[in-house]
């Protein structure tokens, strides 16, 4: 067994070695596209889920992110919540936000939207909106008339990079007015201008907690949520565990909860594409290697009769070419693993720009040893088939080919 | 070593049947150096095709060295063919992406012969056949004669039992052909060899121990060389 084994891998060797260059050169090109294709399609489509899953993270809910019941519209004594998660293990910090909707209005132009207080201390430790300034300064707590702006409720220098309406382009110092929805009208400067590349955080408009307790006349002690950040070592769902352990009794959601709520279908769209890219690409290297090893052994049909009439068995005869196969899909899985981290290398300098943020590829190892394996399966059958059945002729016709 | 008795060989091609062979019978003892001899579709090669277990007959019995062919599997078909006999053919038949030493050490590797000892029979029998200095070229390196030696190298280096040769100086310039039957009769003659070859060149007659003529699927001469004259005359070759 083993001997047949080394003869048929003496023969594929040779045969590679010394068959036709432009032949091996191409079958290799192929197979390293086709496996660059398995892997760079899916590649894109989980950097574009670690873009959404990073933005979601750093800008919007945290890791945590603990809501009020449906049925209430704020969670009521957050200082004593505060207080709580604070001190839950694995919860590094949580910060409120309270949420309510104001018109904006500044250079003529008017907008309504929502206003998030917050308390930026707090939010410095959970969120990375203080490092994305695009003009200005981040807000520090007890500000008071000062407001800081998403770009998209701000406005682009080019209107052509709005997405939706905005004030028309203000920058720190503007001023604008609010008017909340208790009826207070209020003239606030921009204190800066942020920009995220997550439309969530980039649409929103931000003040002081003091501000709001000042428009409301009063003490705010709830919040529309709090977004709590973990230690970077926590499991998220261990933590969410401990928060209704401690008796938390407001809805509490990992950011991979929240994904899935937001983009359940998307992911699932980007699975099929996934398959439908990888199924393609199974076929086009079945049939190339089918092709190829067809080609093959119908030039060798008379070397294989010549083999069978001196005594070497059919099944060396088979394994010879599968072997090659093995050796053609070896170093073309090679080639497209050095294309793609390639690509990844370049794509990490250069990604590519999206609204939501910069793109670039992830490789997942899980799918660079599947997506192989799959390459294997199929080339060992895209070689076998062909190989036997020139190996099954008849010697004397094989022979007389 | 070889017996056969009534071999009948028909081929069906479409609605057209053809009798290759029709009751063939013969008896070759070991050591003999046999040509087999007739015109062009007398049935020689299908002959040597039975003899050396690339086909099957329609009818009859073939004895190798006292096995009853008909008896064996198509695995013990192949083993008999690695282990015991020998083929040297017409077009030479070397694998062109082995070397000389790879193509003729190729068999004894499947034989699972040690490396050390299928090196120093390879190194052996090139060097006797007068090839020592080809060993690494390929077969796009050698000439027609030369590509025969090695193809005989091949046949010859596991010593089987029976060695055929089918036409093997079919594509060669008369020194080559010369050459090569020196080989064969040197094998014959030293190593007490068994070999069986066909052949239509009218000026080989004088190589062969014995000559069997065929005509139409059927012997029509047995014996040694002198007789052959009158199937000569006859205009059977």
């Amino acid at each position: 067994m083993f001997s047949d084994l080394r003869v048929s891998f003496f023969l594929a060797v040779r045969g590679i070695l010394r068959g036709s260059r432009g032949s091996l050169y191409l079958t290799v090109l192929i197979i390293a596209m086709v496996f660059t294709n398995m892997i760079f399609m899916p590649s894109i489509i989980l950097g574009f889920i670690k873009v959404a899953e990073d933005q979601i993270i750093t800008y919007q809910t945290g890791n945590i992110l603990i809501t009020p019941h449906e049925d209430e519209a704020y969670i009521e004594d957050v200082d004593e919540l505060l207080e709580k998660v604070n001190h839950i293990p694995g919860v590094l910090r949580a910060s409120p936000h309270y949420s309510t909707g104001v018109t904006l209005r500044s250079k003529g132009n008017t907008i309504g939207t929502s206003v998030v207080a917050i308390r930026p201390d707090d939010e410095r430790l959970v969120t990375d909106v203080y490092q994305k300034m695009k003009d200005g300064y981040y807000l520090a707590d007890g500000e008071k008339g000062e407001i800081i702006l998403g770009i998209q409720t701000s406005g682009h220098k080019d209107e052509n990079d709005d997405m939706g309406a905005t004030l028309g382009y203000l920058q720190a110092g503007d001023p604008v007015t609010v008017e909340f929805t208790n009826g207070v009208s209020k003239e606030f400067h921009v204190k800066g201008i942020i920009e995220t590349g997550s439309y969530y955080a980039d649409q929103g408009a931000y003040i002081t907690w003091d501000e709001l307790e000042s428009v409301y006349g009063k003490d705010i002690n709830k919040a529309s949520d709090l977004i709590v950040k973990t230690e970077p070592d926590a499991y998220e769902p261990d933590v969410k565990t401990q928060l209704y352990r401690f008796g938390v009794r407001e809805k509490v959601q990992t950011w991979q909860d929240i994904l899935t709520e937001a983009m359940g279908r998307a992911v699932q769209n980007f699975a099929m594409l996934n398959s439908i890219t990888i199924i393609v690409s199974l076929i086009i290297a079945v049939v190339v290697l089918f092709i190829v090893i067809m080609l093959k052994t119908i030039n060798s049909r008379k070397q294989i009769g010549v083999l069978k009439a001196i005594g070497v068995e059919k099944k060396i005869i088979i394994n010879n070419y599968v072997f090659q196969v093995l050796i053609l899909t070896t170093i073309g899985v090679i080639v497209g693993v050095t294309l793609v981290e390639s690509m990844v290398a370049i794509l990490t300098v250069y990604p590519f720009q999206f609204p939501d943020g910069e793109v670039t590829p992830v490789v997942a190892t899980s799918d660079l040893i599947n997506n192989t394996i799959m390459l294997f399966i199929v080339s060992l059958i895209a070689g076998y088939i062909p190989a036997w059945r020139v190996a099954s002729e008849d010697i004397l016709t094989a022979m007389r080919a | 070593m070889i017996e056969v008795e009534n071999l009948t060989r028909i081929y069906n091609m479409g609605k057209v049947t053809i009798h290759a062979l029709r009751g063939v019978s013969l008896k070759i003892q070991k050591g003999e150096f046999v040509g087999i001899m007739g015109a062009s579709g007398s049935g020689k090669s299908t002959l040597l095709h039975l003899l050396g277990l690339l086909d099957k007959p329609t009818q009859g019995r073939i004895i190798l060295s006292g096995v009853d062919v008909k008896t064996l599997s198509d695995h013990q078909r192949t083993r008999f063919r690695l282990k015991r006999l020998g083929y040297v053919f017409q077009d030479y038949a070397l694998i062109p992406e082995l070397t000389v030493e790879e193509n003729v050490y190729l068999t004894s590797m499947i034989r699972g012969t040690p490396k050390q000892e299928y090196i120093n029979q390879t190194n052996g029998i090139l060097k006797r056949i007068g090839l020592s200095d080809r060993t690494t070229h390929r077969q796009n390196e050698l000439s027609g004669g030369q590509q025969q030696r090695v193809a005989i190298a091949r046949a010859m280096v596991n010593k089987p039992e029976i060695l055929y040769a089918d036409e093997p100086c079919a594509n060669l310039d008369s020194e080559s052909s010369r050459n090569v039957l020196d080989l064969f009769k040197q094998i014959n003659k030293e190593m007490q060899q068994t070999i069986v070859m066909v052949s239509h060149e009218e000026w080989h007659i004088g190589y062969f121990d014995r000559i069997i003529i065929l005509r139409d699927g059927q012997i029509i001469s047995d014996g040694p060389p002198p007789s052959i004259n009158q199937g000569i005359s006859r205009g059977y070759i």
